[in-house]
C-alpha cells in the first residue's frame, strides 16, 4: 500500500500539483470575490434603502435554497445557452463565488447586529457621515466578529471546490479520479487525497488563529483559540 | 451683553402615536450650564438627541449659532459642532484612548497628524488621562476613564456646545466624582453645556440654570436653588422630595429628628 502510494507520487505528482494549484486558484478567487460582494450584500442589507433591501433579500433566498451544483451546472450549461460560453475552470470560480457571496454576506449581516447601535449613534455624534461611521466603526468591529465563520467557510470552500470535478475543472478531485483509473490504485489515490485535503485545512485554520490573536481587540473579546 | 447660543422653539417628536417631545422651549446662552432633571420617559435623553439631529425632530426650530440646523442637510456639518456624552460611554471600542479621540481630528476636521496629535493630547490632559493610558483599549479602562476620553474626544472638536446624557449614571461614587469634576472644571472654563442627571450636587453647584421635564415637556425651570428646593410645582415638589430622602439631605428625613 505504501509503496503504491509512493508510485502514485512520484509519477503523477506533477499531474497532482496541476490539480492542487487549479483548486487553489477556484477556492482563492471564489472565497475572496464572495468577501468582498458578501461584504456589499451585507452593508446594503442592512444600511441600504426598502427596496435595495428588498431585492437582495430574495437573491440571498433564491441561492440559499439552491444547491451549489445546481447553480454550477446553471453557470457551466444554460449560460452557454444564451451565449455565454466559460472554461470550466471559469464556471466553477463563478458559481462558487456566488453562492459563497450569499453565505458569507449573512455572516457578516449577523455580525454587524452584533455591534451595538450605539457605536455607530457615537461615530455620528463626532460628525462622521453614515457612510464613514459604517467603514471606519462598525465594518472593522463586525470582521473581527466574523472572522471565525469567515475562515471556517474558506476551509469549507477548499473542500467544496471538488464539485467543479463536475464540469470537468482539472482541479484535484479530478485529477486524481484520473489517476485512479489509469493505475487502478484507487484506494491509494483517494487516500493521498483525503490526506491533501486535510493537510491544507488544518494549515487553513491554524493560519486563521494567528490572524485572529493579531487583530483581537484587548481586554474586550477574550477568545483564546 | 447676552448671547443666545441655542434656541429650541416649539420642539415636537412624536414615535408612531406616542408623543415623546411636546412644545418644548428653551435657550442657552454662551457659556451657560444648564441642567435637565427629570424622571425616566420624560424625553430628556431625546431632547438631547434631536439637538444633535441623531433623532430628526416632527415639528420646531433649532437654532445654533444663528444657524437654522433643523433645516440643513448637511446633518453631520452640524453634529461636528456639538459635543455628546452618553451615558455608557460609547468609546469605539477597536480604537485606543488617543485614536478614539484623534478620529474625529483626522477624519472630520481634516488635520494634519501633528496637529492632530497635539490636540488630542491636550484634551486628554485636560481631562486628566495621564500618557501611560493613551494607548489602552476602551476594555481595559475604568469607566470613569472611559467617560473622561469620551469627554476628551467631544472638546478635542472645539464644539460649541456639548451635551451630556446622564454621564455618570453608569458609573460608581469615586468615580462619579471623577467625571463630575472634570465637567466642573469645564463649565467654570466658559463651555456651553447642556447636562441630563440626577446629580442634585452637581446642579446646585455648577448649573446656571435648571429645568425640570416630565411627559415631553419643561415643567419648570429656573435658579437651581428655586427648583431644587423651593419648586412651584407640585410635580417637580413630588420629585425632589423623594430625590432629597435619597440624598439623605433633608432634615425631617433624620432619624434623630424623628425620635423628637
Amino acid at each position: 500500500m505504501l509503496n503504491n502510494i509512493l508510485y502514485i507520487l512520484f509519477n503523477y505528482g506533477s499531474a497532482l500539483e496541476v490539480g492542487l494549484r487549479h483548486t487553489i486558484i477556484i477556492t482563492v478567487t471564489s472565497y475572496f470575490t464572495g468577501l468582498v460582494v458578501g461584504l456589499l450584500i451585507a452593508v446594503l442589507r442592512v444600511y441600504g434603502g426598502r427596496w435595495i433591501r428588498g431585492v437582495l433579500g430574495i437573491l440571498v433566498e433564491i441561492i440559499r435554497g439552491t444547491p451549489m451544483m445546481v447553480q454550477l451546472f446553471f453557470v457551466y450549461y444554460a449560460l452557454p445557452e444564451i451565449g455565454l460560453l466559460l472554461n470550466p475552470v471559469a464556471a466553477s470560480i463563478i458559481a462558487i463565488a456566488i453562492n459563497s457571496a450569499v453565505y458569507q454576506s449573512e455572516y457578516i449581516r449577523a455580525s454587524i447586529s452584533a455591534i451595538p447601535y450605539s457605536q455607530f449613534e457615537s461615530a455620528l455624534s463626532i460628525g462622521l457621515t453614515k457612510s464613514r461611521a459604517v467603514l471606519t466603526i462598525i465594518l472593522p468591529q463586525a470582521i473581527r466578529v466574523a472572522t471565525p465563520a469567515l475562515v471556517n467557510e474558506a476551509v469549507y470552500l477548499f473542500k467544496y471546490s471538488s464539485i467543479a470535478y463536475f464540469v470537468t475543472a482539472p482541479e484535484l478531485m479530478y485529477i486524481g479520479k484520473f489517476i485512479g483509473s489509469r493505475t487502478f490504485l484507487y484506494v491509494e489515490m483517494y487516500i493521498v487525497l483525503a490526506a491533501i485535503y486535510v493537510a491544507t485545512s488544518i494549515v487553513l485554520t491554524e493560519l486563521a488563529k494567528v490572524i485572529e490573536r493579531r487583530y483581537v481587540i484587548p481586554g474586550l473579546l477574550k477568545s483564546k483559540a | 451683553m447676552k448671547v443666545d447660543l441655542l434656541v429650541v422653539e416649539d420642539l415636537w417628536k412624536f414615535y408612531g402615536k406616542e408623543v415623546i417631545l411636546k412644545n418644548v422651549n428653551f435657550n442657552v446662552e454662551k457659556g451657560e450650564t444648564k441642567v435637565i432633571i427629570g424622571p425616566s420617559g420624560a424625553g430628556k435623553s431625546t431632547l438631547l438627541r434631536c439637538i444633535n439631529l441623531l433623532v430628526r425632530p416632527d415639528r420646531g426650530r433649532i437654532v445654533l449659532d444663528g444657524d437654522v440646523i433643523t433645516e440643513r442637510r448637511d446633518v453631520h456639518n452640524i453634529r461636528s459642532q456639538i459635543g455628546f456624552v452618553f451615558q455608557h460611554f460609547n468609546l469605539f471600542n477597536h480604537l485606543t484612548a488617543i485614536d478614539n479621540v484623534l478620529l474625529g481630528l483626522i477624519k472630520v476636521k481634516r488635520l494634519s497628524r501633528e496637529d492632530a496629535m497635539r490636540k488630542a493630547k491636550e484634551a486628554l490632559l485636560s481631562v486628566g488621562i495621564a500618557e501611560d493610558l493613551w494607548r489602552k483599549y476602551p476594555a481595559q479602562l475604568s469607566g470613569g476613564q472611559q467617560q473622561r476620553v469620551a469627554i476628551a474626544r467631544a472638546i478635542a472638536m472645539d464644539p460649541k456646545i456639548i451635551l451630556f446624557d446622564e454621564p455618570t449614571s453608569a458609573l460608581d461614587p469615586e468615580l462619579i466624582w471623577e467625571v463630575l469634576n472634570v465637567m466642573e472644571k469645564l463649565s467654570r472654563n466658559g463651555m456651553t453645556m447642556i447636562v441630563v442627571t440626577h446629580e442634585l450636587g452637581f446642579a446646585i453647584k455648577v448649573a446656571h440654570e435648571v429645568m425640570f421635564m416630565d411627559g415631553g415637556t419643561i415643567i419648570e425651570k429656573g435658579l437651581p436653588e428655586q427648583i431644587l428646593l423651593n419648586p412651584r410645582s407640585e410635580r417637580v415638589r413630588r420629585f425632589m422630595e423623594r430625590m432629597w430622602y435619597l440624598y439623605s439631605m433633608d432634615r425631617k428625613f433624620w432619624r434623630s429628628e424623628n425620635a423628637k
